[in-house]
């Protein structure tokens, strides 16, 4: 199926299910003649109408490639772990860590990655810190 | 003169310590983020928003840093189009064109000095546009009523469609899903949550600096991350930067003509500085190219886009500060950005907050002043920075995002829902939604329902209200006739 035929339909669908959604809201008083629910509407229709128009008069496209998606996958792994991670381990930790995988994925060595990564993650810890006064966390294993 | 004591004012509020040092952060920062390939001007922002907000600074203070990055960009963006043929930014791409076959010909520091030349003339010219042009548009514009406003956001949405990608639909609907995401939390007319799914975290509405830094920087990230780089850039050396005032001279009739383009088109909602670089070069092209040396480093091909890319960035403040109507995802980034600091640009905002408009245009005057001293004398060591090999570069701009997010609320929440943004952005890039539509929706949603509402509270529900008056006629039918532009223009040129 051409692609911008399939995103269409997904599209349909999301401005059908916005718009139910929108349906559903009731003001218990009304401050205005139009409510909570005329603008959503609105939007559902327009979201409708351009759906429509993508699945008729599709572009001429080809499905894009995702020649890297074993890597991205990775990466994106990576940010919710750095997500969870940062408090327990530190600023400067995750992100070398975060850093260093990162120059990994992208072809950089181990070390040299990591190393990099380390200096960076110090540097914006006091520059962060020390000179702008933005707390980061510093990691639950640190002494005192 | 009144509008000379008010810029007075704003030079009393731009040449104190603290401003002056953030005009210069954010020209050396902005220098850094355009010359660099990969992160542009709306990245730059993004990510510097939250530090802004983290450091308290004053909404003025923050303007002038983050509006310094904005325009840095567009002086950063020639370095590497000129010396790599690699655009440093979206406005940079014209540049190559001209300016890289200069290097080839060993003239690289007189490009780079012309350019930056024609940068700064640009720019300042443009700030002057600014501050004649902007107080005036004001003015007509306080007139404007819900009605004409809720139009005038149309339009805005209607030409960024038009010009934005290739697919005005796929323009829209990115413009559809900024303003469906702006509807999230709590009602403002009625208190009722809506789309909140019962997350007590949505009912405030979706934090706006999660969404541009998730939709700009990390799906750049993600874009970046499908090629490896082994190799490292060459560190380029550049020895003089001087440009002979025979050559100046000669380009200078395209530098103003450049400028001029630029300014009004960066004016114009919707078109930036790559449409304006665009249309000064082939403009350019067409009026002095007699002998057909474009394309083989003519110094006027670097010189008009290079002034055009600049006057636009000066250009684009324009509808952003008077009518609070952003024209390019970069000045929607800046708008939500004041925002954040409780500052509604619109035409009131020369009267309720004079500091933080004439301080910001003030300080532009002053900002292009510092870039010229650091795009002339310091441009060898910009030069040196685009050896930073990509294995670093793309990891320090995640870290910086994590770090920008996670200062402002200390929550593990936004990094989270800052990847999920993110991912979004990259599918729709992979699949041709332009993302600037979408953080323009994000930023007006609200006042578009808000308008909407009170257009049809002061009627009583008839909707014939927004089409009433002469103004949002006017602006209804500019709307219509911008969304058709594209295809129009594509059958003259077939007729032709």
């Amino acid at each position: 199926m051409n692609p911008d035929r399939a995103v269409g339909i997904l599209l349909f669908l999301l401005a059908v299910g916005y718009g139910l959604e929108a349906l559903g809201l009731e003001a218990e008083y009304l401050a205005d003649p139009l409510g909570p629910k005329a603008f959503p509407l609105l939007l559902a229709a327009v979201l409708l109408g351009l759906s429509l128009l993508m699945v008729a008069f599709p572009g001429p496209g080809a499905w894009p490639g995702f020649p890297a998606w074993a890597r991205q996958g990775v990466a994106l792994l990576s940010f919710v772990v750095y997500a969870y991670a940062l408090v327990p381990l530190g600023f400067v930790l995750a992100s070398s860590l975060e850093v260093g995988l990162l120059a990994r994925l992208l072809g950089a060595g181990w070390a040299k990655g990591l190393a990099a990564g380390f200096a960076f993650a110090l540097a914006l810890y006091l520059t962060f810190v020390f000179g702008l006064g933005i707390p980061l966390p510093l990691g639950a294993w640190w002494p005192g | 003169m009144d509008v000379l004591t008010q810029l007075a004012h704003g030079f009393a509020v731009a040449l104190t310590p603290l401003n002056l040092a953030l005009a210069f952060a954010g020209a050396f920062l902005g220098t850094l983020i355009g010359a660099l390939p990969g992160i542009g001007p709306v990245n730059g922002v993004a990510i510097l928003i939250p530090i802004a907000y983290a450091l308290k600074l004053p909404p003025e203070s923050a303007l002038i840093l983050l509006a310094g990055v904005y325009y840095g960009a567009e002086y950063g963006g020639r370095i590497s189009s000129i010396l790599l043929n690699v655009p440093g930014d979206a406005g940079a791409v014209i540049t190559t064109l001209d300016g890289y076959p200069m290097a080839q010909k060993g003239k690289a520091g007189e490009a780079l000095a012309l350019s930056a030349l024609s940068s700064f003339i640009g720019g300042t010219l443009s700030v002057v546009g600014l501050t004649l042009f902007a107080p005036l548009l004001a003015q007509w514009a306080i007139r404007f009523g819900p009605a004409e406003y809720f139009a005038l956001m149309v339009f805005a949405f209607t030409t960024l469609a038009s010009l934005a990608g290739r697919s005005p639909v796929k323009a829209l609907a990115s413009s559809v899903f900024g303003l469906m995401l702006a509807t999230v939390g709590l009602d403002p007319g009625s208190g009722v949550p809506r789309f909140t799914f019962g997350q007590l975290k949505l009912y405030d509405g979706v934090d706006f600096l999660i969404v541009a830094i998730g939709l700009f920087a990390i799906s750049e990230v993600l874009v970046l991350m499908e090629q490896t780089f082994l190799g490292r850039g060459g560190a380029i050396r550049v020895e003089t930067t001087l440009v002979s005032l025979k050559t100046f001279l000669a380009s200078l009739w395209s530098i103003l003509r450049g400028a001029a383009i630029g300014f009004f088109i960066g004016v114009l909602p919707g078109a930036g500085a790559s449409i304006a670089s665009a249309i000064a070069y082939t403009t350019e092209k067409r009026l002095v190219d007699r002998e057909g040396t474009f394309g083989q480093g003519d110094p006027r091909g670097v010189a008009a886009p290079e002034a055009a890319n600049n006057a636009a960035a000066g250009g684009a403040m324009v509808p952003m500060l008077t009518l609070g109507v952003p024209g390019s995802g970069t000045t929607a980034v800046l708008l939500g950005a004041l925002m954040m600091f409780n500052v509604t640009p619109g035409p009131l905002i020369f009267q309720n907050r004079p500091e933080v408009v004439w301080g910001l245009i003030a300080s532009m005057y002053i900002g292009n002043l510092m870039l010229l001293v650091l795009n002339l004398p310091l441009v060898g060591v910009f030069a040196r920075i685009l050896a930073i090999p990509r294995w670093f570069l793309v990891p320090a701009i995640a870290t910086l995002s994590f770090v920008g997010v996670y200062a402002v609320n200390n929550s593990a929440f936004d990094l989270l829902f800052m990847t999920g943004i993110g991912v979004w952005g990259y599918l729709m890039r992979k699949f041709g939604f332009p993302l600037a539509p979408m953080i323009l929706g994000l930023v007006l949603g609200r006042l578009m329902e808000v308008n909407l509402r009170r257009a049809l509270a002061i009627s009583g529900g008839d909707w014939g209200i927004l089409f009433s008056s002469p103004i949002a006629k006017v602006l209804w039918i500019l709307a219509l006739l911008s969304l058709f532009f594209p295809w129009l223009v594509g059958r003259l040129a077939k007729a032709r």
